[in-house]
Protein backbone atom coordinates (compact mmCIF):
# COMPACT_ATOMS: atom_id res chain seq x y z
CA UNK A 1 0.00 0.00 0.00
CA UNK A 2 3.00 2.25 0.80
CA UNK A 3 4.58 2.26 -2.64
CA UNK A 4 1.33 2.10 -4.31
CA UNK A 5 0.38 5.46 -2.69
CA UNK A 6 4.37 6.72 -3.64
CA UNK A 7 3.95 5.30 -6.76
CA UNK A 8 1.02 7.48 -7.86
CA UNK A 9 0.85 10.32 -6.09
CA UNK A 10 3.79 12.39 -7.25
CA UNK A 11 2.89 11.40 -11.15
CA UNK A 12 -0.18 13.47 -10.60
CA UNK A 13 0.92 17.18 -10.27
CA UNK A 14 4.00 16.10 -12.43
CA UNK A 15 2.13 15.12 -15.31
CA UNK A 16 1.59 18.58 -17.20
CA UNK A 17 5.75 19.11 -16.02
CA UNK A 18 6.61 16.41 -17.99
CA UNK A 19 4.16 17.31 -20.89
CA UNK A 20 5.98 20.48 -21.01
CA UNK A 21 9.52 19.99 -20.59
CA UNK A 22 9.89 16.65 -22.33
CA UNK A 23 8.16 17.62 -26.11
CA UNK A 24 7.57 13.94 -27.93
CA UNK A 25 11.02 11.87 -26.81
CA UNK A 26 12.00 12.13 -30.46
CA UNK A 27 14.58 9.35 -29.35
CA UNK A 28 12.20 7.18 -27.92
CA UNK A 29 10.29 7.07 -30.96
CA UNK A 30 13.03 6.64 -33.17
CA UNK A 31 16.61 4.55 -33.52
CA UNK A 32 18.58 4.03 -30.55
CA UNK A 33 20.99 7.37 -30.38
CA UNK A 34 24.91 6.31 -30.62
CA UNK A 35 25.33 4.22 -28.27
CA UNK A 36 29.13 3.94 -28.13
CA UNK A 37 29.43 7.46 -27.49
CA UNK A 38 29.29 6.48 -23.63
CA UNK A 39 31.88 4.53 -22.44
CA UNK A 40 30.35 2.81 -19.10
CA UNK A 41 32.60 0.77 -15.98
CA UNK A 42 32.92 -2.07 -16.71
CA UNK A 43 31.77 -5.31 -14.14
CA UNK A 44 34.67 -7.84 -13.13
CA UNK A 45 32.62 -10.10 -15.56
CA UNK A 46 32.59 -7.45 -18.46
CA UNK A 47 29.51 -6.43 -18.00
CA UNK A 48 28.89 -2.36 -18.87
CA UNK A 49 28.25 -1.66 -14.84
CA UNK A 50 24.20 -0.25 -15.26
CA UNK A 51 23.16 -1.18 -11.53
CA UNK A 52 21.01 0.57 -9.93
CA UNK A 53 16.92 2.60 -10.33
CA UNK A 54 15.44 2.73 -13.42
CA UNK A 55 11.83 4.31 -14.35
CA UNK A 56 10.14 5.18 -17.41
CA UNK A 57 10.51 8.60 -18.01
CA UNK A 58 6.70 8.55 -18.99
CA UNK A 59 5.80 6.27 -16.34
CA UNK A 60 2.39 3.94 -16.01
CA UNK A 61 0.72 1.43 -17.51
CA UNK A 62 -2.82 2.20 -18.22
CA UNK A 63 -2.30 2.41 -21.87
CA UNK A 64 0.16 1.54 -25.01
CA UNK A 65 -1.02 3.90 -27.20
CA UNK A 66 -1.67 7.16 -25.00
CA UNK A 67 0.63 6.30 -21.97
CA UNK A 68 -0.13 6.99 -18.56
CA UNK A 69 -1.11 5.91 -14.85
CA UNK A 70 -4.43 5.01 -13.53
CA UNK A 71 -4.20 8.08 -11.47
CA UNK A 72 -3.61 10.11 -14.78
CA UNK A 73 -7.07 8.66 -16.01
CA UNK A 74 -8.82 10.10 -12.70
CA UNK A 75 -7.06 13.45 -14.12
CA UNK A 76 -8.87 12.92 -17.79
CA UNK A 77 -12.11 12.25 -15.99
CA UNK A 78 -11.78 15.50 -14.62
CA UNK A 79 -10.61 17.34 -17.27
CA UNK A 80 -13.58 16.30 -19.47
CA UNK A 81 -16.33 17.58 -16.81
CA UNK A 82 -14.27 20.88 -17.25
CA UNK A 83 -14.85 20.66 -21.03
CA UNK A 84 -11.02 20.96 -21.49
CA UNK A 85 -9.62 18.49 -24.34
CA UNK A 86 -8.14 14.96 -23.63
CA UNK A 87 -4.37 14.74 -22.81
CA UNK A 88 -2.56 12.80 -25.40
CA UNK A 89 0.40 11.52 -25.39
CA UNK A 90 2.60 9.37 -27.91
CA UNK A 91 1.85 5.89 -27.82
CA UNK A 92 4.49 3.56 -27.07
CA UNK A 93 4.14 1.65 -30.14
CA UNK A 94 6.36 2.77 -32.90
CA UNK A 95 6.43 -0.10 -35.44
CA UNK A 96 3.67 0.53 -36.39
CA UNK A 97 3.79 4.04 -37.56
CA UNK A 98 0.03 4.43 -36.69
CA UNK A 99 1.02 3.49 -32.84
CA UNK A 100 -1.30 0.73 -32.93
CA UNK A 101 -1.49 -3.14 -32.05
CA UNK A 102 -1.88 -5.26 -35.31
CA UNK A 103 -4.33 -7.25 -34.32
CA UNK A 104 -5.83 -9.98 -35.92
CA UNK A 105 -9.93 -9.43 -36.06
CA UNK A 106 -10.61 -11.83 -33.54
CA UNK A 107 -8.39 -10.42 -31.21
CA UNK A 108 -8.90 -7.08 -32.17
CA UNK A 109 -12.63 -7.49 -31.21
CA UNK A 110 -11.66 -9.03 -27.42
CA UNK A 111 -9.49 -6.36 -26.75
CA UNK A 112 -12.73 -4.06 -27.39
CA UNK A 113 -14.81 -5.97 -25.62
CA UNK A 114 -11.80 -5.74 -22.17
CA UNK A 115 -11.93 -2.06 -22.92
CA UNK A 116 -15.42 -1.66 -23.06
CA UNK A 117 -15.69 -3.39 -19.35
CA UNK A 118 -12.75 -1.76 -18.06
CA UNK A 119 -15.11 0.01 -15.44
CA UNK A 120 -17.85 -2.27 -15.44
CA UNK A 121 -16.09 -5.66 -14.65
CA UNK A 122 -19.32 -7.55 -14.64
CA UNK A 123 -17.12 -11.20 -15.00
CA UNK A 124 -14.17 -11.97 -13.10
CA UNK A 125 -12.58 -11.99 -16.93
CA UNK A 126 -13.01 -8.39 -17.00
CA UNK A 127 -11.02 -7.40 -13.75
CA UNK A 128 -7.22 -6.80 -14.97
CA UNK A 129 -5.07 -9.08 -13.03
CA UNK A 130 -2.65 -6.27 -12.16
CA UNK A 131 -5.54 -5.51 -9.59
CA UNK A 132 -5.18 -9.24 -7.96
CA UNK A 133 -1.77 -8.52 -7.31
CA UNK A 134 -0.45 -10.94 -10.26
CA UNK A 135 2.63 -10.49 -11.72
CA UNK A 136 2.75 -8.07 -14.72
CA UNK A 137 4.58 -9.95 -17.27
CA UNK A 138 8.27 -8.50 -18.64
CA UNK A 139 6.52 -5.55 -20.49
CA UNK A 140 3.89 -3.99 -18.17
CA UNK A 141 6.22 -4.64 -14.69
CA UNK A 142 8.56 -2.57 -16.52
CA UNK A 143 6.41 0.72 -16.63
CA UNK A 144 4.43 0.45 -13.46
CA UNK A 145 7.30 1.20 -11.09
CA UNK A 146 11.08 1.60 -10.40
CA UNK A 147 12.81 -1.10 -10.39
CA UNK A 148 16.31 -2.06 -9.39
CA UNK A 149 18.68 -3.47 -11.96
CA UNK A 150 21.88 -5.33 -10.20
CA UNK A 151 24.47 -7.16 -11.96
CA UNK A 152 26.47 -10.60 -10.86
CA UNK A 153 28.91 -12.32 -12.52
CA UNK A 154 27.04 -14.22 -15.30
CA UNK A 155 23.43 -12.58 -14.56
CA UNK A 156 21.10 -9.56 -14.44
CA UNK A 157 18.21 -9.71 -12.06
CA UNK A 158 15.92 -7.00 -12.25
CA UNK A 159 13.25 -6.12 -9.19
CA UNK A 160 10.44 -4.49 -9.61
CA UNK A 161 9.53 -2.65 -6.40
CA UNK A 162 5.33 -3.10 -6.70
CA UNK A 163 4.10 -6.22 -5.96
CA UNK A 164 7.90 -7.86 -6.01
CA UNK A 165 8.58 -9.60 -8.90
CA UNK A 166 11.64 -10.14 -10.32
CA UNK A 167 13.81 -11.43 -13.11
CA UNK A 168 16.58 -13.60 -13.38
CA UNK A 169 18.45 -13.03 -16.66
CA UNK A 170 21.63 -15.59 -17.17
CA UNK A 171 24.08 -14.05 -19.75
CA UNK A 172 25.65 -17.56 -20.31
CA UNK A 173 23.94 -18.64 -23.73
CA UNK A 174 22.25 -21.77 -21.73
CA UNK A 175 19.32 -22.72 -23.74
CA UNK A 176 15.47 -21.80 -22.22
CA UNK A 177 13.10 -24.05 -20.39
CA UNK A 178 10.75 -26.05 -22.12
CA UNK A 179 7.87 -23.93 -23.45
CA UNK A 180 5.28 -26.11 -22.63
CA UNK A 181 6.65 -24.43 -18.96
CA UNK A 182 4.51 -21.08 -18.95
CA UNK A 183 5.81 -18.34 -16.24
CA UNK A 184 3.84 -15.04 -15.32
CA UNK A 185 7.14 -13.35 -15.62
CA UNK A 186 8.52 -15.49 -18.85
CA UNK A 187 12.29 -17.48 -19.27
CA UNK A 188 14.89 -14.98 -19.96
CA UNK A 189 18.12 -15.36 -21.67
CA UNK A 190 20.40 -12.00 -22.44
CA UNK A 191 23.29 -11.13 -23.39
CA UNK A 192 25.29 -7.96 -24.13
CA UNK A 193 25.98 -6.16 -27.40
CA UNK A 194 27.94 -3.36 -26.60
CA UNK A 195 25.80 -1.70 -24.62
CA UNK A 196 22.86 -2.70 -24.95
CA UNK A 197 21.43 -5.95 -22.84
CA UNK A 198 19.51 -8.19 -26.06
CA UNK A 199 17.36 -10.35 -23.62
CA UNK A 200 15.26 -13.16 -25.44
CA UNK A 201 11.93 -14.01 -23.58
CA UNK A 202 10.20 -17.29 -24.02
CA UNK A 203 7.62 -19.44 -21.91
CA UNK A 204 5.38 -16.20 -21.25
CA UNK A 205 1.91 -17.77 -19.47
CA UNK A 206 0.53 -13.60 -20.94
CA UNK A 207 -2.20 -14.37 -18.34
CA UNK A 208 -1.40 -10.62 -17.22
CA UNK A 209 -2.50 -8.12 -19.76
CA UNK A 210 0.10 -5.69 -21.83
CA UNK A 211 -2.11 -2.70 -20.13
CA UNK A 212 -5.27 -1.48 -18.40
CA UNK A 213 -7.09 -0.70 -21.35
CA UNK A 214 -7.18 -4.70 -21.98
CA UNK A 215 -4.47 -5.28 -24.69
CA UNK A 216 -2.41 -8.65 -24.32
CA UNK A 217 -0.76 -11.14 -26.18
CA UNK A 218 -1.31 -15.15 -25.96
CA UNK A 219 0.75 -17.64 -24.13
CA UNK A 220 3.00 -18.35 -27.52
CA UNK A 221 4.23 -14.59 -27.69
CA UNK A 222 8.26 -14.77 -28.42
CA UNK A 223 9.59 -11.15 -26.72
CA UNK A 224 12.83 -9.51 -27.88
CA UNK A 225 13.82 -6.60 -25.69
CA UNK A 226 16.53 -4.89 -26.35
CA UNK A 227 17.81 -2.24 -23.42
CA UNK A 228 20.40 0.06 -25.03
CA UNK A 229 22.37 2.60 -22.46
CA UNK A 230 23.12 5.91 -24.19
CA UNK A 231 25.02 7.49 -21.13
CA UNK A 232 25.14 6.85 -17.05
CA UNK A 233 21.40 8.17 -16.94
CA UNK A 234 19.28 7.10 -19.59
CA UNK A 235 18.55 3.71 -21.44
CA UNK A 236 16.08 3.36 -24.44
CA UNK A 237 13.59 0.29 -24.28
CA UNK A 238 12.73 -1.02 -27.15
CA UNK A 239 10.54 -5.10 -27.24
CA UNK A 240 8.98 -6.92 -29.91
CA UNK A 241 6.23 -8.78 -29.58
CA UNK A 242 5.68 -11.75 -32.12
CA UNK A 243 3.01 -13.66 -31.82
CA UNK A 244 0.84 -14.92 -34.97
CA UNK A 245 -2.27 -16.81 -33.28
CA UNK A 246 -2.81 -12.97 -32.24
CA UNK A 247 -1.22 -10.27 -34.50
CA UNK A 248 -0.93 -9.76 -38.25
CA UNK A 249 2.88 -9.38 -38.04
CA UNK A 250 5.32 -8.32 -35.04
CA UNK A 251 5.17 -4.80 -33.63
CA UNK A 252 7.52 -2.75 -31.25
CA UNK A 253 7.49 -0.69 -28.42
CA UNK A 254 10.05 2.09 -27.56
CA UNK A 255 10.50 3.84 -24.34
CA UNK A 256 13.00 6.40 -22.76
CA UNK A 257 13.88 5.20 -19.25
CA UNK A 258 15.92 7.37 -16.67
CA UNK A 259 17.42 6.85 -13.04
CA UNK A 260 14.83 6.58 -10.44
CA UNK A 261 15.64 7.98 -7.16
CA UNK A 262 18.22 10.05 -8.09
CA UNK A 263 17.72 12.72 -5.14
CA UNK A 264 17.75 9.35 -2.32
CA UNK A 265 21.51 7.80 -3.04
CA UNK A 266 20.26 5.84 0.10
CA UNK A 267 17.37 4.64 -1.27
CA UNK A 268 16.52 1.01 -0.67
CA UNK A 269 14.12 -1.56 -1.88
CA UNK A 270 11.37 -2.27 0.68
CA UNK A 271 9.05 -5.21 0.57
CA UNK A 272 5.96 -4.68 -0.85
CA UNK A 273 3.71 -7.32 -0.28
CA UNK A 274 0.38 -6.91 -2.60
CA UNK A 275 -1.51 -9.75 -2.24
CA UNK A 276 -1.55 -10.16 1.49
CA UNK A 277 -4.40 -7.82 2.45
CA UNK A 278 -5.47 -6.59 -1.19
CA UNK A 279 -9.18 -5.65 -1.29
CA UNK A 280 -8.61 -3.99 -4.58
CA UNK A 281 -11.26 -6.17 -6.23
CA UNK A 282 -13.98 -6.20 -3.82
CA UNK A 283 -14.09 -2.60 -4.14
CA UNK A 284 -14.23 -2.51 -7.61
CA UNK A 285 -16.84 -5.58 -7.79
CA UNK A 286 -18.97 -4.56 -4.86
CA UNK A 287 -21.80 -2.45 -6.35
CA UNK A 288 -22.17 -1.17 -2.10
CA UNK A 289 -18.67 0.16 -1.95
CA UNK A 290 -17.87 3.28 -2.06
CA UNK A 291 -14.67 4.34 -3.80
CA UNK A 292 -12.27 6.29 -2.30
CA UNK A 293 -8.30 6.69 -2.04
CA UNK A 294 -8.16 6.53 1.33
CA UNK A 295 -10.14 2.86 0.71
CA UNK A 296 -7.30 1.95 -1.37
CA UNK B 1 35.73 -16.47 19.69
CA UNK B 2 34.18 -16.02 22.28
CA UNK B 3 33.46 -12.45 21.83
CA UNK B 4 31.94 -12.74 18.40
CA UNK B 5 29.03 -15.25 19.76
CA UNK B 6 28.73 -12.72 22.86
CA UNK B 7 28.07 -9.56 20.30
CA UNK B 8 25.50 -11.32 18.25
CA UNK B 9 23.38 -11.29 21.52
CA UNK B 10 23.80 -7.69 22.22
CA UNK B 11 21.24 -6.61 20.67
CA UNK B 12 18.59 -9.38 21.88
CA UNK B 13 19.88 -8.44 25.79
CA UNK B 14 18.82 -4.72 24.93
CA UNK B 15 15.30 -6.51 23.54
CA UNK B 16 14.06 -8.55 25.91
CA UNK B 17 16.26 -8.34 28.74
CA UNK B 18 17.01 -11.97 29.97
CA UNK B 19 20.60 -12.49 32.12
CA UNK B 20 23.46 -12.69 29.82
CA UNK B 21 24.60 -16.55 31.08
CA UNK B 22 20.99 -17.56 29.76
CA UNK B 23 21.57 -16.69 26.18
CA UNK B 24 25.11 -16.96 26.09
CA UNK B 25 25.72 -20.53 27.34
CA UNK B 26 23.85 -22.73 25.38
CA UNK B 27 25.03 -20.54 22.12
CA UNK B 28 28.23 -21.16 22.40
CA UNK B 29 27.69 -25.23 23.53
CA UNK B 30 25.81 -25.49 20.35
CA UNK B 31 28.19 -23.11 17.90
CA UNK B 32 30.93 -25.83 18.53
CA UNK B 33 28.47 -28.50 17.91
CA UNK B 34 29.35 -28.99 14.48
CA UNK B 35 32.87 -28.25 14.47
CA UNK B 36 32.87 -31.17 16.77
CA UNK B 37 30.98 -33.54 14.99
CA UNK B 38 33.34 -33.46 11.75
CA UNK B 39 32.11 -30.51 9.77
CA UNK B 40 34.72 -27.93 10.16
CA UNK B 41 34.96 -25.57 7.26
CA UNK B 42 37.50 -26.39 5.00
CA UNK B 43 38.39 -22.31 5.13
CA UNK B 44 41.63 -22.74 2.28
CA UNK B 45 39.15 -24.45 -0.18
CA UNK B 46 35.88 -22.75 -0.20
CA UNK B 47 34.71 -21.09 -2.82
CA UNK B 48 35.49 -17.27 -2.38
CA UNK B 49 34.20 -14.16 -3.99
CA UNK B 50 35.85 -11.10 -5.46
CA UNK B 51 36.21 -9.58 -1.82
CA UNK B 52 38.00 -12.62 -0.03
CA UNK B 53 34.29 -13.77 1.39
CA UNK B 54 33.09 -17.29 1.09
CA UNK B 55 31.10 -17.48 -2.22
CA UNK B 56 27.27 -18.12 -1.01
CA UNK B 57 25.93 -17.26 -4.65
CA UNK B 58 24.00 -20.37 -5.96
CA UNK B 59 20.56 -22.03 -6.32
CA UNK B 60 20.16 -23.98 -2.64
CA UNK B 61 17.65 -25.82 -1.13
CA UNK B 62 16.77 -27.39 1.92
CA UNK B 63 16.09 -31.53 2.38
CA UNK B 64 13.84 -31.83 5.31
CA UNK B 65 10.67 -31.68 6.93
CA UNK B 66 10.60 -28.37 8.64
CA UNK B 67 8.11 -26.98 6.60
CA UNK B 68 5.54 -29.24 7.85
CA UNK B 69 6.75 -28.94 11.00
CA UNK B 70 10.09 -27.49 12.71
CA UNK B 71 9.68 -30.33 15.85
CA UNK B 72 10.33 -34.44 15.49
CA UNK B 73 6.89 -35.34 14.01
CA UNK B 74 5.64 -39.03 12.63
CA UNK B 75 4.03 -38.83 9.44
CA UNK B 76 0.32 -38.39 8.41
CA UNK B 77 -1.62 -38.45 5.69
CA UNK B 78 0.01 -35.64 3.37
CA UNK B 79 2.83 -35.14 5.98
CA UNK B 80 6.36 -37.03 5.70
CA UNK B 81 7.92 -38.05 9.22
CA UNK B 82 10.85 -35.95 10.09
CA UNK B 83 13.36 -35.50 12.93
CA UNK B 84 12.58 -31.66 14.32
CA UNK B 85 15.32 -28.88 13.29
CA UNK B 86 14.79 -27.05 16.62
CA UNK B 87 18.04 -27.59 19.07
CA UNK B 88 16.91 -29.54 22.04
CA UNK B 89 13.22 -29.84 19.86
CA UNK B 90 11.45 -28.09 22.48
CA UNK B 91 10.22 -24.48 21.73
CA UNK B 92 10.01 -22.64 25.45
CA UNK B 93 6.42 -20.94 24.96
CA UNK B 94 5.06 -18.55 27.61
CA UNK B 95 2.14 -20.79 29.30
CA UNK B 96 -0.72 -18.69 27.27
CA UNK B 97 1.36 -19.50 23.77
CA UNK B 98 0.84 -23.15 24.45
CA UNK B 99 -2.72 -22.64 24.02
CA UNK B 100 -2.61 -20.42 21.25
CA UNK B 101 -0.33 -23.32 19.54
CA UNK B 102 -2.49 -25.80 19.80
CA UNK B 103 -5.42 -23.87 18.45
CA UNK B 104 -3.02 -22.85 15.45
CA UNK B 105 -2.72 -26.51 15.39
CA UNK B 106 -5.88 -27.06 15.02
CA UNK B 107 -6.95 -24.65 12.69
CA UNK B 108 -4.04 -25.55 10.57
CA UNK B 109 -5.51 -26.64 7.40
CA UNK B 110 -7.40 -23.11 6.43
CA UNK B 111 -5.30 -20.88 9.22
CA UNK B 112 -1.64 -21.48 7.90
CA UNK B 113 -0.84 -18.12 6.25
CA UNK B 114 0.51 -20.39 3.25
CA UNK B 115 -2.55 -21.65 2.79
CA UNK B 116 -3.61 -17.90 1.78
CA UNK B 117 -0.44 -17.94 -0.04
CA UNK B 118 1.15 -15.21 1.91
CA UNK B 119 4.60 -14.17 2.48
CA UNK B 120 6.27 -16.87 4.49
CA UNK B 121 8.54 -14.84 6.75
CA UNK B 122 11.59 -15.55 7.87
CA UNK B 123 13.41 -18.27 8.81
CA UNK B 124 10.42 -20.10 7.25
CA UNK B 125 10.96 -19.03 3.60
CA UNK B 126 14.37 -20.76 4.03
CA UNK B 127 12.79 -23.88 4.38
CA UNK B 128 9.76 -23.77 2.26
CA UNK B 129 10.52 -26.74 0.33
CA UNK B 130 11.22 -24.87 -3.04
CA UNK B 131 14.55 -23.48 -4.42
CA UNK B 132 16.23 -19.64 -3.83
CA UNK B 133 18.70 -17.84 -5.24
CA UNK B 134 22.12 -16.13 -3.66
CA UNK B 135 22.86 -13.77 -5.53
CA UNK B 136 25.86 -12.14 -3.45
CA UNK B 137 27.57 -8.76 -3.59
CA UNK B 138 29.95 -7.05 -1.62
CA UNK B 139 27.78 -4.55 -0.08
CA UNK B 140 24.32 -6.42 -0.73
CA UNK B 141 22.89 -9.87 -1.21
CA UNK B 142 19.52 -10.58 -2.92
CA UNK B 143 18.13 -13.78 -2.14
CA UNK B 144 15.52 -14.73 -4.83
CA UNK B 145 12.63 -17.56 -3.54
CA UNK B 146 10.87 -19.68 -6.18
CA UNK B 147 8.16 -19.14 -3.77
CA UNK B 148 5.60 -16.32 -5.09
CA UNK B 149 8.59 -14.26 -6.13
CA UNK B 150 9.10 -13.97 -2.80
CA UNK B 151 12.84 -11.76 -2.53
CA UNK B 152 14.86 -9.86 -0.16
CA UNK B 153 17.73 -7.74 0.00
CA UNK B 154 20.81 -8.44 3.20
CA UNK B 155 22.46 -5.19 3.67
CA UNK B 156 26.02 -5.69 4.27
CA UNK B 157 27.13 -2.17 3.83
CA UNK B 158 26.87 -1.15 7.41
CA UNK B 159 23.75 0.04 7.37
CA UNK B 160 20.89 -0.20 10.46
CA UNK B 161 17.58 -1.21 10.80
CA UNK B 162 15.56 1.74 9.38
CA UNK B 163 13.70 4.05 12.08
CA UNK B 164 10.42 3.01 13.40
CA UNK B 165 8.28 0.50 13.81
CA UNK B 166 7.78 -1.06 10.31
CA UNK B 167 5.52 -4.55 9.98
CA UNK B 168 6.59 -6.33 7.34
CA UNK B 169 6.47 -9.99 6.04
CA UNK B 170 10.08 -10.52 5.82
CA UNK B 171 11.27 -7.98 8.08
CA UNK B 172 14.33 -6.06 7.47
CA UNK B 173 17.85 -7.99 7.12
CA UNK B 174 20.84 -6.18 7.79
CA UNK B 175 23.97 -8.47 7.74
CA UNK B 176 27.44 -8.60 8.26
CA UNK B 177 30.23 -11.14 8.20
CA UNK B 178 32.00 -13.02 11.32
CA UNK B 179 34.16 -14.45 10.16
CA UNK B 180 33.45 -17.03 7.25
CA UNK B 181 29.89 -16.90 8.38
CA UNK B 182 27.28 -14.29 7.11
CA UNK B 183 25.24 -13.08 10.16
CA UNK B 184 21.99 -11.67 9.48
CA UNK B 185 20.04 -9.48 11.78
CA UNK B 186 16.67 -9.33 11.39
CA UNK B 187 13.31 -6.98 12.89
CA UNK B 188 10.19 -5.45 12.16
CA UNK B 189 7.94 -8.45 11.18
CA UNK B 190 4.33 -8.47 11.64
CA UNK B 191 2.79 -11.52 14.01
CA UNK B 192 1.06 -12.71 10.77
CA UNK B 193 3.61 -15.48 10.03
CA UNK B 194 4.39 -18.86 10.85
CA UNK B 195 6.88 -21.14 11.44
CA UNK B 196 5.67 -24.21 9.89
CA UNK B 197 2.10 -25.88 8.96
CA UNK B 198 1.91 -26.98 12.45
CA UNK B 199 0.92 -23.59 13.99
CA UNK B 200 3.98 -22.58 15.38
CA UNK B 201 4.42 -18.95 15.67
CA UNK B 202 5.15 -15.30 17.07
CA UNK B 203 4.40 -11.79 17.33
CA UNK B 204 5.63 -8.56 15.89
CA UNK B 205 8.16 -8.69 18.52
CA UNK B 206 10.35 -10.99 16.28
CA UNK B 207 14.12 -10.64 16.04
CA UNK B 208 16.06 -13.15 13.82
CA UNK B 209 19.39 -13.98 13.94
CA UNK B 210 20.46 -15.65 10.68
CA UNK B 211 23.50 -17.62 10.45
CA UNK B 212 24.89 -18.87 7.09
CA UNK B 213 28.09 -21.34 7.09
CA UNK B 214 29.49 -22.62 4.12
CA UNK B 215 30.39 -25.96 4.87
CA UNK B 216 31.90 -27.17 1.75
CA UNK B 217 31.14 -26.17 -2.18
CA UNK B 218 27.98 -27.81 -1.73
CA UNK B 219 26.10 -27.24 1.91
CA UNK B 220 25.59 -24.35 3.98
CA UNK B 221 24.75 -24.58 7.81
CA UNK B 222 21.73 -22.73 8.14
CA UNK B 223 20.64 -21.24 11.49
CA UNK B 224 18.60 -19.30 13.01
CA UNK B 225 17.86 -17.42 16.62
CA UNK B 226 14.20 -17.12 17.43
CA UNK B 227 14.05 -14.43 20.22
CA UNK B 228 10.47 -13.07 20.99
CA UNK B 229 9.67 -12.04 24.55
CA UNK B 230 5.78 -11.49 24.40
CA UNK B 231 5.59 -15.33 23.06
CA UNK B 232 8.67 -17.37 24.22
CA UNK B 233 10.46 -17.22 27.78
CA UNK B 234 13.95 -17.09 26.34
CA UNK B 235 15.83 -17.38 22.79
CA UNK B 236 15.51 -20.68 21.15
CA UNK B 237 17.38 -21.76 17.94
CA UNK B 238 17.29 -23.69 14.56
CA UNK B 239 19.66 -25.74 12.30
CA UNK B 240 19.78 -27.25 9.16
CA UNK B 241 21.67 -27.86 6.19
CA UNK B 242 21.06 -26.26 2.56
CA UNK B 243 21.91 -28.12 -0.57
CA UNK B 244 23.34 -26.98 -3.73
CA UNK B 245 20.93 -27.85 -6.56
CA UNK B 246 23.83 -29.30 -8.85
CA UNK B 247 21.15 -30.08 -11.88
CA UNK B 248 22.87 -28.90 -15.25
CA UNK B 249 19.63 -26.68 -16.43
CA UNK B 250 18.83 -26.33 -12.65
CA UNK B 251 16.93 -22.32 -12.64
CA UNK B 252 14.33 -21.24 -10.47
CA UNK B 253 11.00 -21.59 -12.07
CA UNK B 254 7.57 -19.86 -10.62
CA UNK B 255 5.05 -20.79 -7.76
CA UNK B 256 2.68 -18.15 -7.93
CA UNK B 257 0.04 -20.00 -5.86
CA UNK B 258 -2.48 -16.88 -5.11
CA UNK B 259 -2.75 -16.83 -8.74
CA UNK B 260 -3.32 -20.72 -9.51
CA UNK B 261 -7.36 -19.66 -8.52
CA UNK B 262 -7.60 -17.46 -10.59
CA UNK B 263 -5.94 -18.63 -13.67
CA UNK B 264 -9.25 -19.67 -14.97
CA UNK B 265 -10.11 -15.88 -15.89
CA UNK B 266 -7.47 -15.62 -17.86
CA UNK B 267 -6.75 -18.63 -20.22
Amino acid sequence: MRIRFRAVLPVLPSMVLIMALIPAPASAQGTPRAAAAWTPAHASDGQPDVQGFWEAEIGGTYSLVNPRRGGGRLEELLREKKGLPPIVKPSRIVDPPDGKVPYLPWAAAKQNDLLDHIDTPIKPEYVDPQARCLPDGVIRATFWSPFQIQQFPGYVVIVYEQNHPYRIIPLDGRPHIAESIKLWMGDSRGHWEGNTLVVDVTSNNSKARLDNEGDFASDAVHIVERYTFTDANTFLYEATLEDPSVYTKPWKISARMVRAHRKEPDYELWEDACHEGEHNVEIQTSPNEQRSDEKR
Amino acid sequence: MMMEFLSLFTDAERRSGPPRFLCVIPVVFLSLAPLASGTQPAAATLPRASDGKPDLSGIWQVLNTADWNIQDHQAQPGVPAGQGVVEGNEIPYQPWAVAKRKENFENRAVADPLAKCHLPGVPRITYTPLPFQIFQAPKQTTVLYEYAHANRVIYTNGSKHPDGRIDWWLGDSRGHWEGDTLVVDLVDFNDQTWFDRAGNFHSDELHVVERYTLIDRDHIQYEATIEDAKVFTRPWKMGMVLYRRKEKKIQLLEFECYGFEYEKYYP
